[in-house]
């Protein structure tokens, strides 16, 4: 009957090499494994400052952390975490998609006292990608909306980026910095409606977005900032553009209580949000592209970050409240632009 | 013939009936319970309402006729493929075979990956079809071409054991009575072949709607043009409405599950009438 | 012509053969049994012994030939010859880092246990299931049979989705998990449950082929000479099955390498802890790393190829007994 053991000692391993995967190491002040959800753009740099953060823990605690890391788009990466993903930090594109996990009850309601810059630990702007020297000569937002120009933007269900995007254009054409006069907000549905009519594809995250672009496709990509210095970084060639009023992009993070307090390791988890307002850790941002919030860390970098006269943030344009649901509310801007793209094509 | 018709089930085979039975009841029937319960989770009125909305409707519609068309290229280029699988020797024949079966040995991303190697903008294929103006990649030729490779092996897999089996006898007898190849072949042969071509052909055709790993990668995934219904109920899962994703997913695996049942009918009846 | 070769399940299987006139019974008392071949479930090769069923060449048929050797090399050999490509592209050194690397080697590994996991569970459930599909009778048989045909038609996202309905934080079974100190969605757990879905179907349906053409009278002879039930199986039937088996347990390791969405959605594709081969290459290609994703993408097309050769050789001898 050796097939018949033989059979029982494969199914036995199989299960304990399957509890073996999912257990994670709970004893105070012992070796400890974060696990980070964050929102695609960042990875390289996360890629740089984690070891930074556990090689300075280390020497501070004595204590050894090992980090999972996942990069999802920044609202699918929300709705994982409260979906069950137990991340013990969440490290977001923006407010609403942390306020998500506030509702779940996993994130305490006063995260945002918890670091520098009130709970943003980067920056960056929206700018228009395009190809070398520019040459379907764009210039402002309203360029995007002329015939034959492809457009990619991700899709703003699961995006933070996608969401910055329609919350830059739609301020900057509110703002009057576009053909569509100040304050005219059907106007400033329809230049939306008519850039969207434009976009070639709708990809998950802005990372997959970028990529596309990479890969040859489309005449502009509306993107973060610092997802084109990284993609230059990697030896890509593309120029950008800074229209002449875009968005501040504030990207939070915050401890996620709710697992982090589970799993032993909300000290370990405090102490990397603190590490991350650090002039160390703003500047190994600042080196992959992302704008940083720490003073004289910007002063540092101001070269490589150049000024933007017509900046306004979300609460120059009502808040994140008001602008989700103008723009994503069923029935909303978004919904609306799509359903007559469709029409038109 | 059947020893179990005339005793009574021993007791060791009512324990293997009661494990398969709760191993199924657990893995299968307990998650798909609690999908249909979410998608009816606002009655049948919100699955209507989930398929209607604008972005799902116009996806699944590019599910069904990307999933047809496949299966109508299928049953011509599989009963071809039978035929020359059948009735000819060559070399590199069990080459050709070999390959017949290799979709269901490859995973699906790979496929979708190979694809993208072979028409991206950068690569030889993919440039020679944009300076011809055709969008392949991210457009819905790609989504056909990945179900095409998919389900190549369904309709060679119906028609060859029927093809094998054929008495010659009948088609000899055509020949000697002076019918040309063209008539052998619409008289004699596709008549005994057409339920094994549909066969094939539904099997393609709810394989096809259920696709989703390849599709991801070469599709592009845009609303309204390219974005399939098992792409669009990932989206919704990601975008935080799994009831939304549920209730699409109910009307999918009915489709799917519904052409699955036509092909066993359609094999059932051939089946049959040669017993 | 034997029917239950085009048998769309293993219950219709049965059934057809059951319809068959009743098979001589063997006349030798021989315990040890000679395992016998079972009778090969595609009769293609008959075209070697009969020649009259081999066509002659001719212009028309020449053009179909062509034709067909046309179509699979454009829809088969050219992304397979993209791959090769771009592997020759890419130095066999910058690929070797790639697939190297702590993370790439991880997530191979998930995909090895889930794989060895999904071939132990799901082939004992298949010769279980089979055997009772086959050689019992009882109410509900049918309602069996048809939920084992039920998971090939859902697609891999509505699985993983049905996974997280039932084991996410808002589950089902969410307050029992949380009670229990039980991560299942997003860790490991999940991952083998929805694998163990997708590769549910391919060896009951196997060995149920197999079981219904070889028929039950040599385990009846067995356990007339007094060979316990184990014994039986072990010796009698088992070997019956073996070829059977062989092709359904490669279908459901090949299936279970392959799986995309379903972990995807169930696992996350968290780095060191949910991500399997597949994701891993789909989160490569995002992060630039060509070299990994296209590499991974080489090693699973060549070991896809191992399980294709499997397949065929199974097949081969099939026909040729």
């Amino acid at each position: 009957m050796s097939t018949g053991r033989s059979v029982a000692a494969l199914v036995s391993l199989s299960l304990i090499a399957a509890a073996c995967a999912s257990g994670s190491a709970e004893i105070a002040n012992g070796p400890l494994t974060l696990t980070v959800g964050a929102y695609t753009t960042p990875r390289e740099a996360y890629r740089e400052i984690i070891p930074a953060f556990v090689r300075d823990w280390k020497q501070q605690t004595g204590q050894t952390i090992t980090f999972e890391e996942s990069y999802l788009g920044s609202g699918a990466q929300a709705r994982a975490i409260a979906g069950g993903f137990e991340a013990d930090l969440a490290a977001l594109s923006l407010e609403p998609d942390l306020e998500t996990l506030v509702k779940a009850g996993l994130v305490a309601p006063d995260w945002k006292a918890s670091a520098l810059g009130g709970g943003m630990v980067t920056q960056s702007i929206v700018v228009i990608a395009v190809r070398p020297g520019n040459p379907k000569n764009i210039k402002n937002w309203d360029d995007l909306r002329r015939p034959g120009i492809k457009v990619l933007t991700p899709n703003p269900r699961t995006s933070g980026g996608a969401m910055w995007n329609l919350s830059a254009i739609y301020g900057a054409a509110l703002r009057g910095a576009t053909s569509a006069p100040a304050g005219d907000s059907a106007a400033a549905e329809s230049l939306m409606r008519g850039i969207l009519a434009n976009v070639a594809i709708m990809d998950k995250g802005a990372r997959e977005s970028i990529l596309t672009f990479e890969s040859g496709v489309g005449d502009a990509a509306i993107t973060y900032e610092n997802e084109v210095l990284v993609s230059r970084k990697a030896g890509k060639l593309m120029d950008y553009v800074i229209p002449p009023a875009t968005i501040l992009i504030e990207n939070p993070i915050a401890v996620v209580d709710g697992y982090a307090e589970r799993h032993g390791a909300t000290k370990a988890a405090q102490g990397f949000v603190n590490f991350l307002s650090t002039p160390t850790a703003q500047r190994l941002y600042a080196e992959h592209g992302l704008r940083p919030v720490h003073d004289s860390v910007a002063a540092e970098y101001r070269s490589k970050f150049p000024e933007v006269p017509g900046l306004f943030t979300i609460r120059d344009i009502g808040d994140w409240p008001r602008v989700t649901q103008v723009l994503l509310a069923p029935g909303g801007v978004f919904e609306r632009a799509s359903t007559r793209t469709a029409a038109t094509k | 013939m059947s020893v179990a018709a005339v005793t009574r089930a021993s007791p060791i085979q009512r324990v293997m009936r009661g494990g398969v039975f709760f191993y199924v009841a657990v893995l299968v029937m307990l998650p798909l319970v609690a999908l249909a319960s979410s998608g009816l989770s606002n009655g049948l009125a919100g699955v209507w309402h989930a398929i209607t909305s604008p972005v799902a409707a116009d996806a699944l519609l590019l599910t069904l006729w990307t999933g047809a068309l496949t299966a109508v290229i299928n049953a011509v280029a599989g009963t071809a493929t039978a035929w020359v699988l059948v009735r000819f020797r060559f070399p590199g024949r069990g080459l050709l075979q070999a390959l017949v079966d290799l979709p269901f040995a490859i995973p699906t991303l790979v496929t979708g990956v190979m694809l993208v190697l072979l028409l991206g903008p950068t690569r030889p294929m993919g440039r020679w079809f944009e300076s011809h103006g055709m969008e392949i990649l991210f457009a819905p030729p790609a989504i056909v071409f990945a179900l095409l490779f998919i389900t190549v092996p369904f309709v060679v897999r119906a028609v060859e054991p029927v093809l094998a089996e054929m008495d010659p006898a009948e088609e000899e007898a055509a020949r000697t009575l002076g019918a040309s190849d063209a008539a052998i072949v619409r008289r004699v042969i596709l008549p005994s072949l057409l339920p094994a071509i549909g066969v094939g052909a539904l099997q393609s055709f709810a394989r096809a709607i259920a696709e989703f790993g390849s599709i991801v990668v070469v599709s592009g995934n845009i609303p309204h043009k390219s974005l399939t219904g098992a792409i669009y109920i990932f989206g919704e899962v990601e975008g935080g409405r799994p009831d939304v994703a549920a209730a699409v997913s109910l009307v999918l695996l009915a489709l799917s599950f519904g052409l699955s049942l036509g092909a066993r009918a359609l094999r059932d009846r051939v089946g049959g009438r040669r017993g | 012509m034997r029917p239950h070769l085009l048998a769309s399940s293993p219950l219709r299987a049965r059934e057809l053969v059951e319809d068959e006139p009743a098979r001589p019974r063997p006349a030798t008392l021989e315990v040890d049994v000679i395992p016998r071949e079972p009778m090969p479930r595609l009769a293609i090769e008959p075209i070697d012994s009969d020649p009259r069923r081999r066509a002659a060449w001719t212009p028309a048929r020449g053009i179909v030939f062509v034709a067909v050797l046309l179509y699979v090399g454009a829809v088969l050999l050219l992304p397979l010859g993209a791959l090769a490509f771009e592997a020759a592209r890419l130095s066999v050194a910058v690929i070797v880092r790639g697939i190297t690397s702590a993370a790439a080697l991880s997530a191979l590994k998930q995909t090895l246990l889930l794989t060895v996991v999904a071939v132990v569970c799901n082939g004992i459930f298949g010769i279980a299931a089979g055997l009772v599909l086959v050689r019992q009778r009882f109410r509900g048989i049918g309602v069996l049979d048809a939920t084992i045909d039920l998971v090939l038609a859902v697609s891999p996202v509505m699985s993983g989705l049905a996974f997280l309905l039932l084991v996410g934080r808002n589950g089902w079974l969410a307050p029992a998990l949380q009670a229990l100190d039980l991560r299942v969605a997003f860790a490991f757990p999940g991952l083998v449950l929805a694998t163990l879905f997708v590769t549910l179907p391919f060896t009951v349906r196997e060995v149920s082929y197999v079981l219904a053409e070889v028929g039950n009278d040599e385990e009846h002879v067995a356990a007339t000479l007094g060979s316990s039930p184990w014994r039986t199986f072990f010796r009698v039937t088992l070997p019956n099955i073996r070829r059977g088996l062989t092709l359904g347990l490669t279908l459901t390791a090949a299936r279970a390498l392959g799986e995309f969405g379903a972990v995807l959605v169930i696992g996350g594709a968290i780095a060191g802890r949910t991500d399997t081969a597949t994701t891993f290459i789909y989160g490569a290609l995002e992060e630039r790393n060509d070299a990994a994703a296209f590499g991974l993408a080489i090693v699973l097309a060549l070991v896809s190829m191992g399980f294709l050769i499997t397949l065929e050789n199974v097949r081969k001898k099939r026909a040729r007994s």
